[in-house]
């Protein structure tokens, strides 16, 4: 059975990684 | 050889290419040793021309090659878009902002989202009536959902550029 994704941890753990992982792009790229 | 398995290859052989032709010439422009953010575009190509097509060409990765593909798709928009914010044209003309910034870069690299697209529909989404399709544009994988993380990268990019000095 496909459970909603909003109640799997995987979902959560994924896109906290990845929002984490954005964020630090845009403190690092500095084009001035 | 199936007419399938050959037009498999001929798409992962155009995505390896276009991949490898975009990574030589970051690394040309700007080469990693110069500037640690220089690195970010050199990974990413990296991964694009590498484990990009080869995890397309297998059943069990293509669902993993199709994400990776377009998230690095995106950060590439998003970061190619900003060095054209960052040096804009001196004036703003309809001219100027498609021959006098990275727009042309960018539009590139859409051939590579699109690639990525074709191996993905030829193997998953076999027939207009796939399940998946089904009115559930927001939804994997779709059209909306590449929108969605488009913006949603785009947001949090901006917000780790202007607050994480």
């Amino acid at each position: 059975m496909n459970r909603f994704f909003l109640w799997k941890p995987g979902w959560w753990i994924l896109h906290a990684l990845a929002a984490a992982f954005m964020l630090w792009l845009g403190h690092i790229v500095r084009f001035d | 050889m199936l007419q399938k398995e050959k037009l498999r290859r001929l798409l992962a052989g155009g995505l390896f290419f276009i991949s490898l032709g975009g990574w030589i010439l970051h690394v040309r422009i700007h080469p990693p040793s110069e500037n640690a953010s220089y690195s970010v575009p050199f990974i990413a190509g990296l991964i694009g021309f590498t484990a990009v097509p080869a995890m397309f060409l297998f059943r069990k990765t293509l669902a993993y090659a199709y994400v990776v593909n377009g998230m690095l798709v995106i950060i590439g928009t998003i970061t190619m878009t900003h060095f054209s914010l960052a040096h804009p044209p001196e004036t703003i003309t309809f001219y100027t902002l498609i021959f006098h910034t990275l727009f042309p870069d960018v539009v590139i690299l859409f051939t590579n989202f699109m690639l990525g697209k074709a191996l993905f529909e030829l193997e998953m989404l076999k027939t207009e009536e796939t399940r998946s399709r089904q009115g559930r544009f927001f939804r994997y994988p779709n059209m909306g959902w590449w929108l969605v993380h488009l913006v949603a990268l785009s947001a949090v990019y901006l917000l780790g550029h202007l607050f994480w000095q």
